[in-house]
């Protein structure tokens, strides 16, 4: 079934059946009374602000909400309720899926005043507010000779409850794991304003708030797990004629033995964007660029980890460098760094998949989303943490000259591919309502009957983030 | 970004205010480069905010009025575009936005007045240095005063120097190496006349011939950024008119501002007739620090004399230095070549220090919270100097620097040098 035709960028058609605009000027008086004009905005200058994230323009909030504490947020909750308002959590709003722009009218509570942040470097803890941005977690840590190792790409942006929402990775994740790896606690907010604390054990409910996209609570407070770093390491890059060489070498490295720190791939289309723009001297011609770090505590095991994807990346046909010092691996990196600036150049748009496939699926993935592309005449770029099987196949486009069915159409193909080969949606940018018609093909029914009984267990009226993930039959179920 | 932007703005501005909000992909990464947004923490006082306020406005759909206490806040530091994936001349949209919503604008006949006045007095050095002088003496009723008469009190410094006029020509010493005009800036010639002497001492020194050619004028910034675009184009005109590129092998500036300013002529005058002749004249200017980096790495730059002892200076990024004119390495290695120096990086470098041309004026609260953050941050590193490439950030930090009890020297980055070469650091 071809999906619904989807807003990319214009205000959606989607309403919610609630609140005309006396109920919505009733609750932000009633708002600001309760918490002080400072906390509650609700002019249209205001408002028109709290739409968006970094794909999609949803609905202009009935009022925006910026609480300071846990008790800020209880008293939205409860007032929202008691007028039949549904709620849409944000953070920084760096998101590529869609998930913190509002589908419906609703109170948008954003949470970048809430930005306590402690560490406790005898627990190797840190325990943040949601708007903490994930930078800041690092830098508090490291006097303390602690690192927190989630690295999003947008982590100088992105807070810590959009990446506990959306369970976040980075280029790091392949050895270390994503966002919901390292949280130990929880304190959530949940549809009737209770509160609650939530750890890892008996029921691992921390797990179910992590990475539900603000559908199931507003997440408050977390206490996350902070690491040591490792002391040693090493950096190569590879280039091959072509992409599925690329994706051959990772998977027999992997099989091999090998757990590099990071490991990222190019297309070509995306090397040539990057030295469009910064001229670095990369490989033009080649059909595909592997960067990897190998590292940990022993210089002697580093080496020979990167020894051994070296002579993987040889046997797939590729030819390898080195990087000698740091200046050299940092440069390296510059490359990956600089993916998303170089493709905002090409086209004003883009529409960013996310899928994760078996690694020794990844040959015939890539090859298969490369032939899509060129067959939809759409400019598609290939890039991502192919350690983890974790592709970002990104569509660019610009509004003006090509259009939204097109753009989803080649889209929906991508996830189909992901899907054929035991893949996933989403590895770290959530499903929001870019990938939220995909679920169907992605998630047999009765599966997805289950979540939509999650959903309502926790959100009976379902006025958490409405319109983000289950497809249809989920939304407010007011009488 | 998708947008409807009318073609009801005449001439270039429309097409340059539409090119830059197409070209935003509202990301975000712009958010925690922008001083406002880090103190107000709400998406209107950001970058990606207000350029979909600039939108919505140019668009119809929102009222000018409602959107300019946001845009107002706008210091123009362009830490943003510094930080932008897309390339987003944000820049350029503001000022054009500014230029466009000024006449629109309904502003009380006591903001007319105090605009009037701030626009008329910088770029008349003789008038600035008369009130400089005026304010100095009351300086002591400053606690009694309001904000609109306080804040430029409380910038003055303690003395006010007399006016130093700059010479038509200073000859080089020893052998002519290159021959470049000056721009003498306004504000500066009556508060710190010392940037331009020293300017003009370490130019002659490396053997430069220096012209300081007649009619020039105000180089337009201040009146661009406020909105006074017609104020602006008759000062940009001047200007084009006093300096022929043809002449020099650079057209220099001390105040990172007025660099950036003149930078900016191609895009004042897009669409216009004298649209070549800004390219051509933009080509040649250069800030003081890139020029005499030019000449470092030439390997033909005077040496300068040791320093009595090991000195750590603190280098303060101005604004329109590092991110309007993308100039960050060229002062840092000027200020290494001084034997005896170690150059110093401030927490938080890239955050503007709030004096932004008139915005200590117009926004004396949010100026005054940036001040203090900067100043904290500058001293944490305990220099011994604190040096920077702009006049308005000179201004702010020492009285920002003094208010915290420090005495440590503020200076401009070729005072620095100047000293150097004279055996005096």
């Amino acid at each position: 079934m071809m999906p619904e035709k989807q807003a990319l960028t214009t205000t959606s058609p989607v309403r919610g059946p609630v609140s005309g605009g006396h109920a919505s000027n009733a609750l932000a008086a009633g708002l600001t009374r309760a918490l002080g004009p400072r906390k509650v905005l609700s002019s249209v200058s205001e408002r028109l602000n709290y739409r968006y994230d970094a794909i999609q323009f949803g609905v202009t909030p009935l009022c925006v909400v910026l609480p300071e504490s846990t008790a800020d947020v209880v008293a939205v909750v409860r007032a929202a309720r008691a007028a039949g308002v549904p709620i849409v959590g944000r953070g920084a709003a760096s998101g590529l899926s869609g998930g913190a722009a509002p589908m419906v009218e609703a109170v948008v509570v954003s949470f970048t005043r809430m930005t306590r942040l402690e560490i406790d470097a005898a627990r190797r803890e840190a325990r943040a507010q949601p708007g903490v941005i994930t930078l800041k977690v690092s830098e508090a840590a490291r006097p303390f000779g602690l690192v927190y190792p989630p690295d999003p790409a947008s982590f100088r942006t992105s807070t810590i409850g959009g990446n506990l929402g959306e369970n976040a990775g980075g280029p790091m994740c392949f050895k270390y794991g994503v966002t919901g790896d390292y949280v130990k606690a929880l304190e959530f907010v949940d549809a009737d304003g209770g509160v609650h604390t939530l750890t890892r054990d008996a029921y691992d409910l921390a797990g179910l708030l992590i990475g539900s996209e603000g559908t199931l609570g507003l997440i408050t407070d977390a206490t996350l797990r902070l690491s040591t770093p490792a002391p040693y390491t090493r950096t190569l890059m590879a280039h091959f004629p072509e992409v599925g060489q690329a994706a051959e070498a990772v998977s027999s490295a992997i099989a091999a033995g090998a757990v590099p720190s990071k490991l990222e791939f190019m297309d070509q289309a995306c090397t040539n964007a990057i030295e469009d723009y910064l001229h670095l001297g990369l490989p033009r011609d080649a059909g595909a660029l592997l960067l990897v770090d190998t590292d940990g505590d022993d210089l002697e095991t580093v080496e020979e980890e990167r020894d051994l994807v070296e002579r993987a990346c040889l046997a797939a046909g590729g030819q390898v460098r080195r990087a000698h010092g740091d200046a050299e691996a940092a440069a390296l990196w510059q490359a990956r760094r600089s993916v998303s600036p170089a493709l905002g150049r090409i086209r004003p748009q883009r529409m960013n998949e996310d899928i994760v496939v078996p690694r020794s699926a990844l040959p015939e993935v890539v090859r298969e989303i490369r032939a899509l592309g060129d067959a939809s005449g759409l400019t598609l770029v290939q890039f991502g943490h192919i350690g983890d099987g974790n592709l970002h196949p990104n569509i660019l486009f610009d509004p003006r000259r090509e259009s939204a069915e097109a753009v989803h159409e080649l889209a929906h193909k991508i996830a189909l591919v992901a899907i054929r080969h035991g893949g996933v949606l989403s590895g770290e940018h959530g499903i929001g309502t870019m990938k939220r018609d995909f679920m169907r093909d992605a998630v047999d029914p009765v599966t997805l009957g289950a979540l939509r009984d999650v959903k309502r267990a926790l959100d009976p009226a379902g006025a958490l983030n409405p319109g983000k993930i289950l497809p249809d039959g989920e939304g407010m179920e007011h009488g | 970004m998708n947008n409807d932007i009318p073609a009801h703005v005449p001439g270039g501005q429309g097409q340059v205010m539409a090119h830059a909000v197409d070209a935003c992909v509202h990301c975000g990464f712009c958010l925690p480069a922008c001083p406002t947004y880090a103190l107000l923490g709400d998406e209107m006082d950001s970058p990606r905010g207000r350029i979909i306020l600039m939108k919505e406005v140019l668009e119809g759909g929102l009222p000018l009025m409602d959107a300019a206490p946001h845009l107002d806040r706008c210091l123009g530091c362009m830490g943003c575009v510094t930080a932008c994936p897309s390339g987003v001349p944000y820049g350029e949209l503001i000022t054009a936005f500014r230029g466009w919503s000024e006449p629109r604008r309904n502003r009380s006949p006591l903001d007319r007045a105090k605009r009037y006045a701030i626009l008329k007095a910088l770029p008349a050095p003789k008038l600035f240095s008369v009130a400089a002088r005026v304010g100095q003496y009351a300086k002591p009723l400053a606690p009694v005063l309001p904000d609109m008469l306080r804040s430029p009190l409380d910038l003055l410094p303690e003395h006010v120097p007399a006016m130093q006029p700059s010479p038509a020509l200073t000859p080089a010493r020893g052998q002519r190496r290159g021959r470049v005009a000056f721009l003498v800036g306004c504000a500066q010639q009556a508060l710190t006349p010392n940037f331009n002497a020293a300017t003009l001492r370490v130019l002659a020194r490396n053997g430069i011939e220096v012209v300081v050619p007649d009619g020039q004028g105000c180089c337009g910034a201040a009146a661009l950024h406020t909105g006074a675009r017609g104020e602006a184009l008759k000062l940009v005109r001047a200007n084009l008119e006093a300096f022929d590129p043809d002449d020099y092998d650079a057209i220099l500036s001390n105040a990172a501002g007025c660099g950036a300013g003149l930078k900016e002529y191609p895009m004042v005058l897009r669409g216009e007739p004298d649209e070549a002749r800004a390219h051509a004249f933009a080509a040649k200017v250069m800030d003081i620090s890139e020029y005499l980096n030019g000449l470092l790495l030439d390997g033909t730059l005077e040496p300068m004399v040791p320093t009595s002892r090991p000195l750590n200076v603190a280098y303060h990024d101005a604004c329109h230095l590092a991110h309007a004119q993308g100039v960050k390495a060229a002062p840092r290695a000027l200020l290494r070549a001084i034997p005896g120096v170690t150059v110093l990086e401030v927490p938080e470098g890239d955050l503007c220090c709030g004096s932004a041309g008139t915005y200590n004026l117009e926004q004396p609260e949010l100026a005054t919270q940036l001040g203090q953050r900067k100043a904290k941050n500058i001293l944490s590193t305990t220099p011994d100097v604190i040096a920077s490439g702009n006049i308005g950030c000179h201004t702010q930090i020492q009285s920002h620097v003094r208010r915290q009890r420090s005495a440590v020297p503020v200076m401009h980055t070729i005072e620095v040098l100047d000293l150097a070469y004279r055996g005096e650091l």
